[in-house]
Parts: structure tokens; C-alpha cells; sequence
């Protein structure tokens, strides 16, 4: 049960990091865009 | 009787809340604080949104209808139009006309990417415009 | 502590339950209506209030965590629910055009650029009528149906919250790469351009927090 829980919540966290991570990314890329175009 | 089960099998860690092992009891603290801070975000800009956006173009100085026309003459490029009020019923998505159709007058550059060149609109700025042409509109 | 027998304890936690969900309930239904929220707020955080305080009198009460993952998850799809059922279903109201524009002019250009000129009317911004209906007749439903399912501590409900909060990724990461590919027509001509956007859409993540919670908590609280 430990080891699964302790995948488990590995496994967890990488899904935050990942959604997250997509989020800022599609973030980051929308702010490079203002600042290069003309909005 | 599930419940009360389990509740005894937890009740070593009296402390912890129903379903929460102790492995996981740190990460359910911190899920549960973000979710309390996305409720309260929630309900706040919720209540500001109708309020802000209104003062924001205008209201009360402005009714509604004519932001709704401000709003329009800038997306369309077009001082003539106006927000008929009320629509009639028969209008989308109800099969009728909606209220741009075939408009001509839109300023965009098109392409596979359209670029719209409206002007931006600042704090209140309809305001400004609106009396603009009222009072160029008058002799 | 008073000792009760087992029905007196179980009738006693039930009429605790109710009372806090009728709270709970109340504040949601409130805060849905957007204007009302800063009233329902205090309503719900009442009913919190009530749920904690049986909790600690020892009464088998819902736990907390599974009781604001379903509240939040139904007010999170229902506010966004009657926003879009008004750009599909209501789009030449006066309120509806009047706000919608407003709000499109100020953060979100596909809610301004050649607003009501589709023949359904609306939003017009390239892809963004298919996202708003898939959402509000697929994943809204399913999620708030989903919810008042955990609500009532069903297993069908654990796992079908579960599912519906996956659907989540699907939904965000699907609207916001079809904005950032026509990201002239959202942010061009906007006052608060993709900071605006972001700072007020932000909130709207629970469904990412309530995914590690329903993976964790122990199964068996739930019955069929």
C-alpha cells in the first residue's frame, strides 16, 4: 500500500506540474505575442 | 454502516478528516486551501463583472442600450448603426437575422489570421464619443 | 461527548448533514447568479460552518474536502454555463449584448470581433461557438450531474466526478491553444490585453485541484 500510495501521489504532482506547466506556457507565449505585435 | 466502519479504521489519526490517509493528508490540506481561494476569486470577480464592465463604458451616464450602439458603430466601423431594442424574438437561434448580417462596413485585415482595426476604447471613452457626436450632429 | 445509540447518532447526523446542505445549497444557487454572489458567499461559508461543527461533535458527516469539491465544481460549471447559454441562446437580449460586448471589448476581442454577425449569432472568434456548445451541452451537464452524485456520496458519483474533471484538461488546453492561434482576433484592439484574460479566467482550475483529491481519498467512504 506504500509503495502504491507513494506512486501515486508521484504520479499526482506530475500531473499538476504538467497541466500547469501548459497553462504558463500558453501564458508566456500569449505575453510574447504582445509585446511583439501591435495590440 | 460503510461509513462508521471506516471511521473507526481512521480513527487512530482522530485528527484526520474522513477518506484522508495520513500519506495524503498534506496534499488534501493544500487542495483543499486552493479550492477556498478559486471559491472566493469565483464569487468576487463574479459579483465585480457586471458592475466594472458597466462603469467601465459608460454606465450610468450612458444606458444600456446606447453602450450597446457605442459598442456596436466601433466593431462594426460604422457611426449609423444602432442596437434595435428589443430584438425581435424571431432572431437567432431561432433562425432569423442576427443583428450584423451581411455588414459590410467591418474593418479587418483578413487572411488566414484576421487582424481587427478597431481602436482601442480606454476608461469611459465611450462617453467621450458619444457626446462628440451628438454635439457634431446637432446644427 | 453524549452517547447515542447508533440510530439516534446516524438520525442526528443526517439532520445535521441536511441542514448544512440546505445552507450550502442556498449560498451556491446565489453565487451562480454572479450579482448575488457576495451574498451567497456568507450563505455557503454558513453551511461550512455547520458541516465542521458536526464533524467535530463526532457525527458521520460528508467530509469537508468532498463537500467543496462538489460545490465548487457545480458552481465553477454553472457560472460558466448560463455565461455561454446566453451567448448561444440569448445573444440579441440587450443585457447579453450589451455586456457580452463590453466584456469582449475589454479582455476578450472573440466576444467583440463581429459579435452577432454568425448566422446562430454570438461569439464569432474562429472556433469558439464549437467550444462554447461542447461545453455547455457535454462537459457542463455530465460534470454538475457527476457532482451531485459525489454530493450524495455515490461510488458512480467518485468516479464519474473523476472523469468529468478529466475532461478539464481536454477543455482548457483546446480553447486556450484555439485562442492563442487566432490571437489577433482575441487580445487586437482590447483594453486589458491576455493579462486581463488570464487574471480573471484563473479561477477557474478546480477541476485540476479536485483531480488529485478524488485519486487519494479512500474509496470505501463512498457506497452504492
Amino acid at each position: 500500500m506504500n509503495e502504491q500510495d507513494r506512486r501515486r501521489r508521484r504520479a499526482l504532482i506530475a500531473f499538476q506540474i504538467f497541466i500547469y506547466g501548459a497553462l504558463l506556457a500558453m501564458f508566456l507565449i500569449q505575453l510574447q505575442m504582445l509585446m511583439v505585435k501591435d495590440w | 454502516m460503510i461509513e462508521n466502519a471506516s471511521k473507526e479504521g481512521s480513527a487512530s489519526s482522530a485528527d484526520l478528516p474522513l477518506g484522508t490517509t495520513p500519506a495524503f493528508a498534506r496534499m488534501h490540506k493544500w487542495l483543499k486551501r486552493g479550492l477556498f481561494v478559486c471559491l472566493f476569486g469565483l464569487v468576487i470577480e463574479g459579483a465585480l463583472t457586471v458592475p466594472v464592465i458597466a462603469v467601465w463604458y459608460g454606465w450610468p451616464t450612458l444606458s444600456l442600450t446606447e453602450i450597446c450602439s457605442e459598442l456596436m458603430k466601433v466593431r462594426y466601423s460604422d457611426d449609423t448603426l444602432e442596437c434595435t431594442q428589443p430584438y425581435p424574438l424571431s432572431g437567432p437561434p431561432f433562425g432569423g437575422a442576427p443583428e450584423a448580417a451581411g455588414q459590410q462596413t467591418a474593418k479587418d485585415q483578413w487572411g488566414i489570421q484576421p487582424v481587427p482595426q478597431y481602436p482601442h476604447v480606454g476608461f469611459r471613452e465611450l462617453v467621450r464619443i458619444h457626446n462628440e457626436r451628438q454635439a457634431a450632429n446637432k446644427p | 461527548m453524549v452517547s447515542l445509540t447508533l440510530d439516534a447518532h446516524q438520525d442526528e447526523s443526517r439532520r445535521a448533514q441536511r441542514e448544512a446542505d440546505r445552507w450550502l445549497i442556498a449560498g451556491t444557487i446565489l453565487m451562480g447568479t454572479l450579482v448575488l454572489g457576495p451574498v451567497g458567499l456568507p450563505v455557503f461559508c454558513r453551511g461550512v460552518y455547520l458541516l465542521r461543527r458536526a464533524q467535530q461533535v463526532g457525527l458521520s458527516v460528508r467530509p469537508m474536502m468532498v463537500t467543496l469539491i462538489g460545490y465548487v465544481v457545480i458552481l465553477d460549471a454553472a457560472i460558466n454555463s448560463i455565461g455561454w447559454g446566453l451567448d448561444v441562446f440569448a445573444n440579441h437580449a440587450l443585457i447579453t449584448r450589451t455586456i457580452f460586448t463590453a466584456w469582449g471589448n475589454l479582455m476578450d476581442g472573440g466576444y467583440f470581433w463581429h459579435y452577432n454577425e454568425l448566422w446562430i449569432g454570438g461569439a464569432g472568434a474562429p472556433g469558439e461557438k464549437a467550444w462554447i456548445i461542447v461545453c455547455i451541452v457535454v462537459v457542463f451537464p455530465m460534470r454538475i450531474a457527476a457532482a451531485i452524485g459525489l454530493l450524495q456520496m455515490k461510488r458512480w458519483g467518485h468516479q464519474w466526478t473523476i472523469v468529468t474533471c478529466w475532461f478539464g484538461v481536454i477543455s482548457w488546453m483546446g480553447y486556450i491553444l484555439n485562442m492563442t492561434m487566432y490571437a489577433d482576433v482575441r487580445y487586437a484592439g482590447v483594453a486589458l490585453p491576455v493579462i486581463g484574460w488570464w487574471l480573471y479566467n484563473i479561477f477557474y482550475i478546480t477541476p485540476f485541484l479536485a483531480i488529485p483529491y478524488l485519486h487519494t481519498v479512500n474509496r470505501e467512504i463512498f457506497s452504492d
